[in-house]
């Protein structure tokens, strides 16, 4: 079973070879190249080179970062957005990762079944999350609602508790984003040639066996990458906690992007704001440049 | 200079799409408008109330306005960033700014100074609403009017009358004075979870964020003494054996209740929407409110505003005598930078005159208080005896005595407010199980780093 | 135990399990969905109330949106409009910046190529809600604050990079023997990208095109920074204002949030086909 994968790869790459040694025809073009890229150029310079900056530059106070780590709440806020991706990200992908396997079956159930559980991602976020935050209402919610009228028990306190709270958050983020990921790893998945399976199936593998030897494997970069990309997004996510714990309570659920947001606005200190996010670089850099060798290295053997 | 050259360089790159795309707000602010920000109503009236007032002063100076309105949280967002890019409006009016904007604003001095156009109605202003529009301006060394009032507010208390009579109780039974007052609505609770009822007695706000929180916390620290935390000249004023007396039996009065299960467990989370509602839905007895919006509200349900829902101002003190009251002031104010100041200035002028601020204010629908006495005692709007809610407001408000809130002294206590430092304090009580006294020292500290940034004089 | 019944308990194992992952993950999406729904359904003061179903359901709360009869609500259609016009816009600039881009660091394979890639990551460094400030600033200086251009601009910026991710992705499957034989037949770059490139892409174009349509239709933060003027805010933008004041009709919020979900809804259900052939990673392939 392992022959069969090395020579698919084997012969994808002796394609791959030969188109990579006539790319040099086209060497020619280096004018339609640049007035092709110019477009995303212009986008970068005017909209990622100029805020970035303009953001660095804002962040550059010392005095901001004195001011940040007296604060306890920033402390906190470390461990959360830690957690936050930890959980978020992890539990998210893994989900996804199983579930593309329980999508890609072959049968009219799952392709009605997918189209019900796309509805998180196409649902915008503001009202999803805030559906969330009122069902998950200690008082009044919807679930402490059926709980009461099952058991006559007063459900926990979703998000009125640190833990709960964190937890509902990351629930929030998972139940809107597990969609989008499921969606890419069911279209790596169906992108595996059949034959590989086909061939595990005359050697008399199990499923697991199947997945360990073949999905795994050919998968691992891919996961990798979606890793990465979910992190830093994740990272960035405002949303999730801005409407579901607004950081409650007692401010013990902020993450990065919302602490950020309340020194920039509600404290009314923009540097200070700045600093906050830019405190996320030692962790944002590394994703990134491991997201760029990734990369690099898929278009090496491509 | 920098903006043309700016502009230039981008046009450079390409981006002539952008650099089109600037001219036509180039040629507004040449054109003489004003640009105006304000914080959007609750009810369709009064932002129909501005856009008419907007409206009728464009008739009459031919000046085009052109008027946003944005909810608080947003409209401090935008001119917080505004502010840092120097990109900001002519004009306004967000009931918040009095705490999370302006004392800060005017301190680092981006805030044009607006004594003249106070000063066009000077005399008719309530004095606690003068000394709340002055603000302490570090760049000048100086305290100067950098905010024209336009409404006011203080603390409420409503009540539903339904439940405190299913508990056996008549209007008659509520207790006038601070702790027998709010201990009622215990009792309420005892007699009516007796009854088989889920339901709590004290709606108290306990969140850390947005206004609500932080009015009832200031209403019981006045009310147990502790009205000299800052004093007017902008000194913290945290160890005196008075104001931390008041602070102590302040924060044991909030959280002793909620510990004892007299508050709704989620409390801690409300924002200012949510104490209304756990109300309306009769979770709770009372609650405490900033405005009397909650029976407002319920206005065009006439069994409810003037059957069920009453209204209280301040409780008395526990000697029997009226207690101070802090007035929260809504202010209008010019950002430095705005590109018509005169504009911004003369529609400011045009609309503090009496009349215009009382008929804004009635489509209000008195959720705000007037801050010129000649409204009150013109207009019997606000003095109706048969409406169960507004005198009550304003005897609150505008007879009996307040004081403005500690920003106007000293802005850290702006930043007191913006961190929530009391309500964190009421967290560590009701959640962590410290100690009252540990909390208040643990404010103390926090607060004198505050106040090390914000020297005075 | 005999073949036969092995493998019809393991069908029957297969067939449970099915079933119960299948209950779990409609509950799982549902149940926040349907309190979507039951609050859309029920009357303003209930949403409060202790209900599981709404007690009276009724549609008037979609017949207020529709007929925009309530003051937050009363440039609906117009705001709905601004949505479709950013989000098709966002959608249909970051295909064509993104294919171009792609086409050119995939199939001209110009020695710069990977300053490209890289730079597009390097977007990454500082993710989208960090740089809310520079955004206002610079869309001040370039005067396009209160205009759907600045939102539009954010939104591609931070759209573009994992669309010329996938389009790489996705073209190194297309083989290039095929631009090989269009350039023998004398065909330019450009007839290359429009003949062959564009046409092969489809699946990958609607992918992304719906994942810009998407982020771009769940935008908030950028959105109401950008645009504070009545006329030009988007529907999420116009739901933000109900959070503040002391009477929020939930029921018109949410009522008008499932009007405003069935555009994406319909185009995702619409493309779903091409979807997921288009977001093929090429880790797979590699």
């Amino acid at each position: 079973m392992p022959t069969t994968a090395t020579m698919g790869t084997a012969a994808t790459r002796a394609v791959r070879q030969a188109s990579t040694r006539r790319g040099g025809l086209f060497a020619a073009d280096r004018y339609w190249a640049m007035a092709l890229a110019a477009p995303y150029v212009a986008v970068f310079l005017l909209f990622v080179i100029y805020p970035i900056g303009y953001g660095l530059w804002l962040g550059t106070s010392l005095a901001s970062y004195r001011t940040l780590l007296q604060d306890p709440i920033y402390l906190q806020t470390i461990t959360n957005t830690l957690l936050y991706l930890l959980f978020g990200v992890n539990l998210k992908l893994a989900l996804a990762m199983m579930l593309s396997g329980f999508f890609a079956r072959p049968g009219w159930w799952f392709k009605v079944l997918l189209l019900a559980f796309m509805l998180p991602w196409a649902i915008p976020a503001l009202p999803s999350y805030l559906s969330i935050n009122w069902m998950l209402n200690g008082q009044w919610g919807l679930i402490n609602n059926i709980i009461w009228d099952l058991f006559q028990v007063d459900g926990p306190p979703w998000l009125d508790s640190r833990t709960l709270a964190l937890g509902s958050v990351i629930y929030g983020h998972i139940w809107k984003w597990l969609p989008f990921w499921t969606l890419i790893f069911l279209a790596g998945r169906l992108a595996i040639p059949r034959e590989l399976y086909e061939a595990a199936d005359v050697d008399g593998a199990s499923q697991a066996q199947k997945f360990v030897h073949v999905t795994l494997p050919l998968m691992a970069g891919m996961y990798l990458v979606c890793t990465l990309l979910s992190t830093i997004w994740a990272l960035g996510d405002f949303n999730a906690v801005r409407f579901i714990s607004g950081g409650g309570p007692a401010l013990s659920t902020h993450v990065l992007a919302t602490l950020g947001i309340r020194n920039a606005f509600e404290l009314g200190d923009p540097r200070l704001g700045m600093a906050t996010v830019l405190t996320a670089l030692p962790l944002l850099i590394p994703l990134v440049i491991l997201l760029m060798r990734q990369l690099r290295r898929n278009e090496v053997t491509i | 200079m920098t903006r043309i050259t700016r502009r230039q360089a981008l046009a450079g790159i390409g981006a002539a799409g952008a650099a089109a795309l600037a001219k036509p707000n180039l040629a507004r602010a040449a054109g003489g408008e004003v640009t105006v920000w304000w914080s959007q109503g609750f009810y369709q009236q009064e932002n129909k109330a501005i856009i008419n007032a907007m409206a009728d002063w464009e008739k009459r100076t031919g000046t085009k306005v052109n008027l946003s309105f944005m909810t608080d949280p947003d409209l401090i967002t935008k001119l917080t960033a505004g502010m840092q890019t120097g990109d900001v409006p002519d004009l306004v009016h967000c009931v918040t700014a009095d705490r999370f904007l302006v004392p800060r604003a005017a301190w680092n001095d981006q805030l044009e100074d607006v004594t003249d156009v106070l000063d066009t109605q000077k005399a008719e202003f309530i004095p606690t609403a003068l000394k709340a529009s002055r603000y302490y301006n570090a760049g000048q060394k100086k305290y100067s009017i950098y905010s024209v009032p336009i409404k006011c507010s203080t603390v409420m208390n409503n009540v539903w009358r339904p439940l405190v009579q299913e508990a056996g109780f008549t209007d008659a039974d509520i207790p006038k004075t601070q702790d027998a007052f709010y201990d009622f609505f215990q009792v309420v609770q005892d007699k009516l979870r007796g009854k088989g009822k889920r339901i709590f007695g004290l709606g108290y706000s306990m969140a850390t964020k947005e206004a609500d929180s932080g009015n009832l916390f200031a209403a019981f620290l006045v009310a147990y003494g502790g009205e000299k935390i800052v004093l007017p000249d902008g000194k913290l004023n945290i160890d005196d054996p008075t104001v931390r007396k008041a602070a102590v039996t302040a924060l044991d009065r909030l959280t002793t209740p909620y510990k004892k299960g007299y508050v709704p467990p989620g409390a801690i989370n409300w924002g200012d929407v949510d104490n209304n509602n756990a109300f309306y839905a009769r979770q709770v007895v009372m609650t405490p409110n900033a405005t009397i919006s909650v029976a407002v509200a319920q206005s065009d349900k006439a069994d409810q505003y003037y059957k069920e829902l009453v209204t209280y101002g301040r409780p008395l003190g526990n000697d029997g005598k009226p207690m101070l009251g802090i007035l929260a002031v809504s202010p209008c104010f010019i950002p430095k930078g705005a590109k018509n100041l005169d504009g911004g200035k003369a529609l400011l002028r045009d609309f503090i005159q009496p009349e215009s601020l009382n008929s804004y204010l009635k489509e209000t629908r008195a959720r705000y208080l007037p801050v010129m006495m000649k409204n009150i005692k013109e207009d019997p709007y606000w003095t109706d005896p048969n409406d169960p809610h507004r005198p009550v407001a304003v005897q609150a408000g505008l007879i009996q005595p307040t004081l403005p809130n500690w920003m106007n002294y000293n802005p850290a206590y702006a930043q007191v407010l913006s961190e929530q430092i009391w309500i964190q304090a009421e967290a560590n009580i009701t959640q962590k199980n410290m100690g009252i006294e540990q909390a208040v020292d643990e404010v103390a500290a926090r607060m004198k780093v505050m106040f090390e940034k914000y020297q005075i004089g | 135990m005999s073949l036969a019944r092995t493998a019809r308990l393991s069908r029957w194992f297969s067939h449970t399990t099915v079933a119960i992952v299948s209950i779990v993950l409609l509950l799982w999406t549902l149940l926040p969905i349907y309190n979507i729904i039951r609050v859309s359904l029920q009357a303003k003061e209930e949403v409060l109330s202790s209900s599981v179903l709404p007690l009276a359901p009724s549609l008037i709360a979609f017949d207020t949106v529709i007929h925009q009869a309530y003051w937050l609500l009363s440039t609906f259609w117009s705001q709905m409009g601004n949505s479709f016009y950013i989000g098709i816009t966002v959608a249909l600039l970051t295909l064509i910046i993104g294919s171009l881009t792609s086409f050119v660091i995939g199939r001209m394979r110009t020695s710069k190529g990977w300053m490209l890639t890289h730079a597009a990551l390097l977007t990454y460094t500082i993710p989208m809600s960090f740089l809310a400030i520079p955004f206002y600033s610079i869309m001040g200086k370039y005067g396009l604050i209160n205009n759907p251009i600045a939102v539009i601009a954010v939104e591609v910026t931070f759209a573009t990079p994992y669309a010329i991710f996938i389009f790489q992705q996705y073209g190194a499957s297309i083989p290039m023997e095929l631009d090989e034989a269009a350039r023998i037949d004398g065909a330019s770059p450009p007839q290359i990208f429009f003949r062959v490139y564009l046409p092969l892409m489809a699946p990958a174009l609607v992918a992304i095109g719906t994942y810009a349509l998407l982020l771009s239709w769940n935008e908030y933060l950028y959105a109401f920074l950008l645009l504070s003027g009545g006329s030009v805010v988007t529907v999420p933008v116009a739901l933000g204002k109900f959070l503040a004041g002391d009477e929020a009709p939930w029921n018109l919020l949410m009522a008008a949030a499932i009007i405003y979900a069935l555009p994406p809804l319909i185009i995702y259900y619409g493309f779903r086909r091409k979807m997921t052939g288009g977001l093929t990673m090429g880790g797979v392939k590699g």
